[in-house]
């Protein structure tokens, strides 16, 4: 909750629900929780502008209510649901990826729809895709997909209000989620009928982003040990977390210890794709568990060796690594190695970094207070009780606070996504003119190929925009695209940032 | 109070020269001072990474836009009151009219998970609410009424002056209950509008044959 999070958080509100939505956000952010007449008169908004607002935020699970008596409610933001929008499409690379096109348009339209009935989800897919013969897209297609997307847990029954006597403002109690059970000839029913009032569903889903977030830490960890080590690494690493997730809670810190003698037979199973990994499974763990950056521990020798996955030191490695990257990037690669020098040793004198870190004194001591001037490293003073002498009483001892430097790379991280949105919002502003010229002469011209008119008279059309206006849009597409990757980029780091502050800060 | 110390020495340093060769500083190798402000877009010192550029960014990117233009045209995306800038223009009518189509539908969402004071149906109940009490002084049958009653009352007292005087007691308190009710209403229905502006002025006609004693309360204005 910090005032760059409030920056951040502003601006993907105004990105994605306009001003109004944003100004609302912008006092709920400031102000924690607070009621709507509060509101109302802070920010000077009409009241039913307020009112839609505040009906956008809750749809979409950007901010949440509780009644502070019978009558008043108080409205309360959650920002880091609203950093999650930047997150959407990288949810349905993921649904695209792993279970197809189908899997895609249901959480497309769950996303859109934020909570909605089983059966209104799968009407509105299937009408949509009625006349388009290419994906061949059936209501009970959908509907099995869709219950195995539950089954997998990448859709859960959304909350359920319940009302306490005396009061009309409902309380959302989460609830459990039970695989449905749809009727198929009922769908289909509707689907000739054309509309679904005979169906009656009152059971509403929504998308469990933390499934997602499961499955991006698994793939960052199975990456991370293919690129350091190999592939056939990788894939036990895969297996491990596969068995991990039968044993202990998925985000544990540890797992509970998994058994060598499993993972043989899993390799085994295995043994026509990676041939390698049956074969050296023995090896394969020795190395994951030296040089794999300390994912896995062996934890005892009973069965033939006992392993635990660690998902916590995982993401503290991964956070390392991306602060040290930004050191590089920022100010060279000496003073990365000055960073990591630090790291390693704990607590370090500054002549002894002269000497460890083989740099010319003056340059190091510049880039050591270059370090200490962007919080990279905090320097603790010792005082020495009895000797005389102005300085030289202190030592002064360098060291790597890696919770608090994690703060600073996450604060880096949202300063940088708010100027990439702001930067983006000022291109689109600036030439919202020409954009808006180049929208309608492609809608005009689309309309002129239905009508089957003559190539002479498109042509016409198009060259109504002029080469140094076409320049100036191919000029301003490219930085928008570029503006859009850098976000997303950077909600990879978020999320490795997030993953380690998931976990209690221990000393 | 270390600031204390510094102002003595005339110089803006507050190092001594030892301290200085401790941080690294040699002497006469004072950094320049600077005045300026720094650059509010600093060159950078080395270029940025590139940014991939493969087909799930690209898939990506497309179904960011997507889904943002799908968010801008739902009625999520609150927008303004249409309005001018005082200038009436003839394509104003059409502005307003586009603008006002996307702005009247109601963003479609679970209202029992709401609380009551953002569903649709609330705002009607309230104007429902304030606009349902009549005046009592319009309504002639109620005016009827309470003089009845009040006629009645006076009968009554004059009764009970000649029966005993446990009776007296009782209905003359039945009759102040009656009449502290009454005015509770009553001063409700003046709090709520203290103006005549929500007083239903409109005379149809029907009333015509009837005996209108309102008209002898002089004309309203």
């Amino acid at each position: 909750m910090s005032h760059q999070m409030g920056r951040v958080v502003s601006a993907i509100l105004e990105r994605h629900f306009g001003e109004i939505v944003q100004k609302v956000g912008d006092d709920l952010f400031s102000y924690g929780s607070r009621p709507i007449s509060m509101i109302v008169r802070n920010t000077g908004l009409p009241r039913n502008q307020v009112i839609d607002s505040l009906r956008t935020l809750l749809k979409f699970d950007l901010a949440t209510f509780e009644p502070y008596n019978d009558v008043i409610v108080d409205y309360k933001l959650l920002p880091d649901n609203v950093l999650l929008l930047i997150r959407y499409p990288r949810y349905l690379l993921q649904m695209k990826s792993k279970y197809g096109s189908e899997a895609e348009l249901l959480v497309e339209e769950l996303l859109q729809q934020a909570t909605c009935t089983a059966t209104t989800l799968l009407f509105n897919i299937a009408t949509k895709f009625k006349d388009d013969k290419e994906k061949s897209i059936t209501i009970l297609g959908l509907k099995d997909m869709f219950i195995s997307l539950v089954t997998a847990g990448y859709i859960q029954q959304a909350p359920v209000a319940e009302l306490k006597e005396g009061s009309e403002i409902p309380t959302l109690v989460p609830v459990a989620t039970i695989v449905p059970d749809l009727d198929s000839r009922a769908l289909v029913q509707a689907m000739n009928n054309g509309h679904i009032n005979d169906i009656k569903d009152n059971i509403y889903w929504r998308v469990n982003y933390d499934r997602f977030h499961l499955d991006f830490r698994d793939e960052i960890m199975i990456k991370a040990i293919t690129r350091r080590i190999d592939e056939n690494a990788g894939e036990l690493m895969r297996f491990l977390l596969e068995k991990m997730y039968l044993t202990s809670a998925p985000w544990a810190p540890e797992s509970s210890p998994l058994c060598a003698v499993e993972l043989r037979e899993r390799c085994r199973s295995a043994a026509t794709d990676k041939p390698l990994l049956h074969q050296f499974v023995d090896q394969y763990l020795k190395v994951l568990e030296e040089n794999g950056g300390g994912f896995v521990r062996r934890v005892g020798d009973a069965g033939s060796g006992q392993f635990t996955v660690r998902s916590r030191h995982a993401a503290l490695q991964l956070v390392l690594c991306a602060l040290e990257h930004c050191v590089t990037e920022r100010l060279g690669s000496k003073a990365a190695r000055i960073f990591r020098l630090i790291y390693t040793k704990k607590y370090i004198e500054e002549d002894d970094i002269q000497k460890n870190a083989m740099l010319v004194n003056k340059e190091c001591k510049q880039l050591t207070y270059k370090l200490m001037e962007e919080h990279f490293i905090s320097v603790q003073p010792m005082r020495k009780p009895a000797s005389a002498g102005g300085m030289a009483k202190a030592i002064y001892l360098y060291h790597v606070k890696l919770h608090s430097v994690a703060y600073t790379g996450l604060e880096m991280c949202y300063r940088s996504l708010h100027n990439v949105l702001r930067r983006a919002a000022h291109e689109r502003s600036a030439h919202a003119r020409l954009v808006d010229k180049q929208r309608r002469v492609r809608t005009i011209v689309h309309g002129m190929r239905l009508r089957g008119e003559t190539q002479r008279n498109i042509d016409d059309v198009e060259e109504t925009l002029t080469p140094p206006e076409l320049a100036v849009l191919q000029g301003v597409e490219k930085r928008l695209k570029q503006l859009s990757t850098a976000e997303l980029e950077l909600d990879r780091n978020l999320f490795i940032f997030k993953w380690y502050f998931m976990y209690p800060y221990v000393e | 109070m270390a600031g204390r110390g510094r102002g003595r020495g005339g110089s803006n340093l507050s190092l001594t020269h030892d301290q200085l060769q401790a941080l690294g500083i040699a002497r006469g190798e004072n950094t320049p001072q600077i005045v300026a402000p720094p650059p509010l877009f600093p060159k950078l010192e080395v270029k940025p990474l590139p940014l991939p550029s493969d087909a799930a960014t690209d898939y990506m990117l497309i179904v960011k836009d997507q889904f943002i233009e799908y968010l801008h045209e739902s009625p999520a995306y609150v927008r303004k009151e249409a309005e001018t800038d005082g200038i009436e223009r003839y394509s104003d009518k059409y502005k307003m009219l586009a603008l006002n189509a996307k702005k009247d539908k109601v963003l479609d969402c679970v209202w029992a998970n709401m609380p009551p004071e953002l569903r649709p149906q609330a705002k009607k109940v309230r104007k429902a609410a304030t606009a349902g009490p009549k005046r009592k002084l319009n309504d002639a049958e109620a005016i009827a009424k309470r003089l009845q009653t009040l006629e009645k009352k006076e009968i009554q007292g004059d009764e009970a002056m000649e029966t005993n005087e446990n009776e007296e007691t009782v209905n003359n308190q039945e009759g102040n209950d009656d009449e502290e009710v009454e005015d509770e209403h009553e001063e409700e229905f003046e709090m709520d509008d203290g103006t005549d502006y929500a007083n239903n002025y409109f005379d149809n006609g029907e009333d015509y044959d009837e005996e209108d004693d309102n008209l002898d309360d002089g004309p309203v204005y």
